[in-house]
C-alpha cells in the first residue's frame, strides 16, 4: 500500500482495506477495525546497544453480526484475497456462534480524521538518529562512572474503524520515548521522557535526572516496614492512576468489583483529587474515538474527591442502560477503559518543593510489578525501584533499599497534602500498542503502607 | 510438499500452503543480508492462528479467530545486532527487511561494547510437530462453545454468584527458521487451553474462584483431549460454591509465621517468578536491567549457591509432553534439551542463548523464543519444573500440625532482582492437627526467594504432579508475551510469613 498523507499505512489505504472487507461480508451488520503499529526501538544496557529492532504491521478485525449471533476474525493479510478470506470466515463463524440475547447491535459512530498528534519526522526517524540519541544518554552516564540501560523508541499508531452503519474514523499518532536507568554498584535511578515529536525530547535532561539521582542512590540503608508520609514522583503516580482508572468502568461497576460501585456522588478520595478522562488533551497523546469508532466523551470521573462517572463501551452501556461514552478497547471481550486520564495538578512548584514539606518520610521514584491484592478495596502490592530515599526535615537525607508496599490506592489519595503544578506525560501501553496516555503531577501523601 | 503438509486430521491452511514460498523468501532474505555485509543472519517466518471462545453469565461474549503471519530477519554486521520484520510476504519486502536489519546493525555498532560472539550450534535440516490426539482446530465451534455453556450453567446452579466466565483458546504456530549457517527448520506447535471463573459479591467483599488455574485458563501443548481431561462441567459446582463461601469465610490470620502447603498451581507460579526468571542469563548479565530487571543469581553463584533445601530439584526442559515450553528447536535453531537449574538445592544452570552462553563459556540450551513474527527472540523459560518428591498431598496435610493450604494464585509481585516476593491465593484452608479446617479468605504470603526455598521440607510425588502452563509471561522492550511450562506438585514450606493485607 502506498501511504498518502499522514500515517504509515495512511487513511486512504485503510479506508480501502475496510471497505473491501465490509463488501465481502454477508450478515446483518459488519464492522472493520484496523490497528496499525510501526515501531522502532533501540535498546541499550551496560552502556551499549544490544537490541535494535523495527517492524511494521497492521491487523484488521472484521466483526459480523447475524441477528444476535456475533463473531470476529482478525487477519494481517490486507491484500484483497486476504481480506475476502477473513470476511468469509467471520460470516461463517457468526453463523456457528450461539445467540447472545444481550447483544445490543453495533454502535453507530464516526469521527473526522484525527492526525494532529502525528509528526512525520518522528515516524521516519532513521536508526542512526536513534543510535546517536542512545549515545547522548550512555556517554554522560558512563562518564559519571555508572552503567546505562534503557531505550530510544519511535512509533506510529494507526486506528481505523468502518461499519455497515456508516461509521468511519481514522487516527494516526506518533510517539517518541527515551528511558534511562543509571546504575551504580550500590543503587540505581530512573528517568524517562515521552512526546509525540522526537524533536521535543531532551535525552540529556533525562540522562542528567537519572545520573543526579543515581549518585544519591548509592549505599542505601534499611528502613523497616511501616506507614510513612511519601512523595511519589509522577512515574509512580501514573501507576496509581492507571489502576484506579481500570476500576472506573461500567464493567467493574456491573460486576461489583469497583470501589465506586453504588457510590457515585460519594466521597472516595481527598478533596484535592480531580481525575479527568480527556481524550482530546493536546498535551497528551490524543485520540478522539474508541476502537468501535465512537467519539470518546470528556468526563470528570472523580471531582474534588467525589465519584462522578465511569466509562462505557456499547455493550456495557446497553446492559446498564447508560450512555456509551466511547471507551471500547480492541479486546476480545468488552472491556471499557479510560485511555486519556489526567490527575489535575496542584500548586507546588516542583517535586523538590513537595519534599520540603515532609518532616520524616520517603521519596519514591517509581513502582515495579504492581498487582491487585484486592480490587474492590483497590489494594495493590508492588515494590519501589530505581531510587527510594529517606526524607528528613524537608531534605533528602540518604538512599534506602527498595521496599514492598501493600496499600489501597484510593485510600492513599484521601491523604493528598500537595501536588505539583506541572504534569508529566506517560504512555498507556496496552498489548504493546500506544492506546493513549496518562498525565500526572508528583504527589505528597500523608500515609502509605510499606509491608516489607 | 514437505512434512508440514502431511498433518494428521489437520485441514489445509494458509500457512501450510505458503510454506514453499516462505522458504524461498527466507533464503532470499539471507542472501540479501549477506550481500549487504552481515556476518551472521537468520530469517524466521511465523504464522500464528488462534481461535477462542468466551462465555459470560450464560451468554457468548466472544467467538473469534486470529491469523497473523510475517517474516523477520536478525543480522550481525560490524559486530552488532539488527532486526527487522514485516507482514508483507513478497520478494521485494524480504530484500527490504534484510537490508534494514543490516542497516540497523550498523547503527547499533555506533554504540557497541565488544563484538557479538555466538556459541556454536550444529545447523540442522529438521521438522517438529506437537503430538496431538484430537486436532483442536477440527473440533466444531458449536461443540467447543457448548462445552463452555454447560460448564457455565453448572456454575450457575449455585445461588449467589454475580459473574461467571468460561473460555477456551486453541493456538497453532507454523514456523520456518533458516540461518546463514545452513539451518532449515520447520515446526508446527499446537496449544490448547481452557478455564472457568465464578465471582461472588457481598458482605463488603468480591471473591473469585478459577479452575483449573487463574488468569482465565490452563494451557498445554497438545490437542482438544487436554480440555476434555479437565472436566470443567464436573468441577464447576465446587468452584461456584467456594466463591460464595469465601464471602463469609474467616480472614487469613494477619502477620504470623506458619507452615504453608502450596497447591501445585501456586507452586508452578512460585517456580516461574522466583526461579524461572532469575535463571535467565540475559537478566544476570544486565541486558534487562531497565525493565524486567536483573537477578540475584549472578554468574558467581553458579554451582555454589545454596538456592533451596535438598528437596528442591528444578529442571530446565523442552521435551516433556504437554509443556508450553516443549518444541523441537528454539528460535535460534538450538535443539530441545533437558538439564538442571537447581539440583538438590544447589544452583547449577541458567537459561541461555547462543550469545550469553558464549559469554559464560557454556553451551546454549535452546531457550530463545520470540512472540510471533514481529519480535526478536529473547531468553524465555521453556519448562522450568519443580521435580516430584516422595509425598502424597493427603499425607502431607496429615503430617502438618498447624498451617495453611493455599490454592490458585490471585496476586503476584516480586522485585526486579527476584528476591522479595508477595503472593496471594484465591482460597486457603486452615490446617490444625493434620486436618483441613475452615476456608480462609484473602490469603497472602511473602518472603525472600532463597530463604523460602530453603524452608521447603516436602514435595509431593508424581501422582500430584501436573504440567502447568503460563500463557502470559511478559518480558522485553518492545513487550513480548511468552508461553511457559511449569511442572509442579504441592509442596510444604516452614515458617512462612502470611497475612500481609490489613
Amino acid at each position: 500500500m502506498t501511504p498518502r498523507g499522514p500515517g504509515v499505512f495512511g487513511e486512504e489505504a485503510l479506508r480501502d482495506a475496510c471497505a473491501r472487507a465490509l463488501h465481502a461480508t454477508e450478515g446483518d451488520q459488519a464492522e472493520a477495525l484496523v490497528v496499525g503499529r510501526t515501531q522502532a526501538l533501540t535498546r541499550f544496557a551496560n552502556n551499549a546497544i544490544h537490541q535494535n529492532v523495527a517492524s511494521t504491521g497492521a491487523d484488521l478485525r472484521i466483526r459480523v453480526v447475524r441477528g444476535k449471533r456475533v463473531a470476529a476474525v482478525w487477519t494481517n493479510r490486507l491484500d484483497p484475497e486476504g481480506l475476502a478470506e477473513a470476511a468469509r470466515r467471520a460470516g461463517e463463524l457468526a453463523g456457528l456462534a450461539p445467540e447472545n440475547p444481550e447483544w445490543p447491535g453495533l454502535p453507530a459512530g464516526g469521527h473526522g480524521a484525527d492526525v494532529a498528534g502525528y509528526v512525520e519526522a518522528t515516524a521516519t526517524t532513521p536508526p542512526e538518529v536513534r543510535a546517536r540519541l542512545a549515545a547522548r544518554i550512555c556517554d554522560p552516564v558512563r562518564a559519571a562512572g555508572l552503567r546505562a540501560a534503557g531505550y530510544v523508541a519511535t512509533a506510529v499508531s494507526e486506528v481505523a474503524v468502518a461499519s455497515t452503519l456508516g461509521t468511519w474514523a481514522y487516527h494516526a499518532g506518533s510517539v517518541a520515548e527515551v528511558q534511562v536507568v543509571a546504575i551504580g554498584d550500590g543503587g540505581s535511578a530512573y528517568a524517562d521522557r515521552v512526546a509525540a515529536d522526537l524533536g521535543a525530547l531532551d535525552p540529556e535532561a533525562a540522562a542528567t535526572e537519572a545520573i543526579t539521582a543515581a549518585r544519591r542512590a548509592q549505599a542505601p540503608r534499611d528502613v523497616g516496614p511501616g506507614t510513612y508520609e511519601v512523595v511519589l514522583l509522577p512515574y509512580a503516580v501514573a501507576d496509581v492512576v492507571e489502576f484506579l482508572g481500570s476500576e472506573l468502568t461500567g464493567l467493574a461497576v456491573e460486576e461489583g468489583h469497583s470501589f465506586v460501585a453504588g457510590r457515585l456522588g460519594e466521597r472516595v478520595t481527598g478533596e484535592a483529587v480531580t481525575l479527568t478522562e480527556d481524550p482530546c488533551d493536546r498535551d497528551g497523546l490524543p485520540r478522539g474515538f474508541d476502537f468501535e469508532g465512537v467519539p470518546t466523551a470528556r468526563l470528570t470521573l472523580i471531582e474534588s474527591g467525589l465519584a462522578r462517572a465511569v466509562v462505557h463501551d456499547s455493550q456495557t452501556a446497553a446492559r446498564a442502560r447508560a450512555a456509551n461514552t466511547g471507551h471500547a478497547l480492541a479486546s476480545e471481550t468488552p472491556h471499557p477503559l479510560p485511555m486519556h486520564l489526567r490527575l489535575e495538578p496542584g500548586s507546588a512548584a516542583s517535586p523538590e518543593a513537595l519534599v520540603r514539606g515532609v518532616r520524616r518520610g520517603i521519596l519514591v521514584t517509581r513502582f515495579w510489578y504492581t498487582r491487585w491484592v484486592h480490587p474492590l478495596r483497590t489494594v495493590v502490592t508492588g515494590m519501589t525501584r530505581d531510587g527510594t530515599f529517606w526524607i528528613e526535615d524537608g531534605e533528602i537525607a540518604y538512599p534506602i533499599k527498595s521496599l514492598r508496599f501493600t496499600q489501597s490506592y484510593h485510600e492513599a489519595l484521601t491523604g493528598v497534602i500537595a501536588m505539583t503544578r506541572t504534569l508529566k506525560l506517560q504512555r498507556l501501553d496496552l498489548w504493546d500498542f500506544d492506546a493513549g496516555s496518562i498525565r500526572v503531577p508528583a504527589v505528597h501523601l500523608g500515609a502509605f503502607e510499606f509491608t516489607g | 510438499m514437505g512434512p508440514l503438509a502431511a498433518a494428521p486430521r489437520s485441514p489445509p491452511n494458509v500457512a501450510v500452503r505458503v510454506i514453499p514460498l516462505v522458504r524461498d523468501l527466507a533464503a532470499r532474505a539471507l542472501d540479501t543480508a549477506q550481500v549487504r555485509g552481515a556476518s551472521y543472519a537468520d530469517a524466521r517466518f511465523v504464522h500464528r492462528e488462534v481461535e477462542e471462545g468466551h462465555i459470560r453469565n450464560g451468554h457468548p461474549e466472544a467467538l473469534s479467530r486470529h491469523d497473523a503471519a510475517g517474516l523477520s530477519v536478525r543480522a550481525i554486521a560490524d559486530g552488532a545486532w539488527g532486526f527487522a520484520a514485516s507482514q508483507i510476504l513478497t520478494a521485494t519486502e524480504a530484500d527490504r527487511i534484510a537490508a534494514q536489519a543490516v542497516a540497523i546493525a550498523r547503527a547499533s555498532a555506533l554504540v557497541k561494547a565488544l563484538p557479538v560472539r555466538l556459541a556454536p550450534v550444529t545447523p540442522v535440516v529438521a521438522t517438529y510437530r506437537t503430538p496431538v490426539e484430537i486436532d483442536p482446530f477440527t473440533v466444531p465451534f458449536g461443540e467447543r462453545m457448548n462445552l463452555l455453556l454447560r460448564a457455565d450453567r453448572a456454575m450457575r446452579t449455585v445461588p449467589g454468584l454475580r459473574t461467571t466466565r468460561a473460555s477456551f483458546e486453541v493456538w497453532r504456530e507454523t514456523k520456518h527458521f533458516a540461518s546463514l549457517e545452513g539451518a532449515r527448520i520447520d515446526q508446527v506447535l499446537v496449544e490448547t487451553g481452557c478455564g472457568i471463573e465464578a465471582e461472588a459479591v457481598g458482605h463488603g467483599e468480591m471473591q473469585r474462584r478459577s479452575y483449573p488455574n487463574s488468569g482465565a485458563r490452563h494451557q498445554n501443548t497438545g490437542g482438544w483431549e487436554f480440555v476434555l481431561r479437565q472436566d470443567l462441567v464436573g468441577q464447576a459446582p465446587r468452584i461456584a460454591e467456594e466463591a460464595v463461601a469465601l464471602l463469609t469465610a474467616k480472614p487469613c490470620p494477619r502477620d504470623v509465621r506458619t507452615s504453608v502447603i502450596l497447591a501445585g498451581n501456586q507452586v508452578a507460579l512460585q517456580v516461574h517468578e522466583s526461579c524461572g526468571h532469575p535463571i535467565e542469563l540475559d537478566r544476570a548479565l544486565g541486558s534487562e536491567a531497565a525493565f524486567a530487571g536483573t537477578s540475584f543469581l549472578t554468574p558467581a553463584c553458579l554451582d555454589t549457591f545454596r538456592y533451596g533445601s535438598e528437596h528442591v530439584n528444578i529442571q530446565i526442559d523442552s521435551i516433556l509432553p504437554g509443556g508450553l515450553g516443549t518444541f523441537g528447536f528454539d528460535d535460534e535453531g538450538v535443539p530441545a534439551s533437558q538439564g538442571w537449574a537447581v539440583k538438590e538445592g544447589r544452583f547449577v544452570g541458567y537459561l541461555m542463548s547462543r550469545e550469553t552462553a558464549a559469554a559464560l563459556g557454556r553451551a546454549p540450551n535452546g531457550t530463545m523464543r520470540a512472540d510471533g513474527w514481529a519480535r526478536l527472540p529473547l531468553i524465555r523459560m521453556t519448562n522450568v519444573s519443580l521435580m516430584p518428591g516422595p509425598w502424597r498431598l493427603a499425607d502431607l496435610i496429615a503430617d502438618t500440625d498447624d498451617g495453611i493450604l493455599m490454592d490458585t494464585n490471585r496476586s503476584w509481585s516480586i522485585d526486579d532482582r527476584r528476591l522479595n516476593f508477595q503472593f496471594g491465593t484465591e482460597i486457603a484452608w486452615e490446617i490444625k492437627g493434620g486436618k483441613l479446617g475452615p476456608v480462609l479468605r484473602n490469603a497472602t504470603y511473602t518472603g525472600l526467594t532463597p530463604e523460602f526455598w530453603r524452608s521447603c521440607d516436602a514435595v509431593c510425588g508424581p501422582a500430584d504432579w501436573v504440567m502447568w502452563g503460563t500463557p502470559n509471561c511478559g518480558k522485553g522492550q518492545p513487550g513480548q508475551s511468552a508461553h511457559t511450562g511449569h511442572g509442579a506438585a504441592p509442596a510444604r514450606f516452614r515458617g512462612v510469613r502470611v497475612g500481609v493485607m490489613r
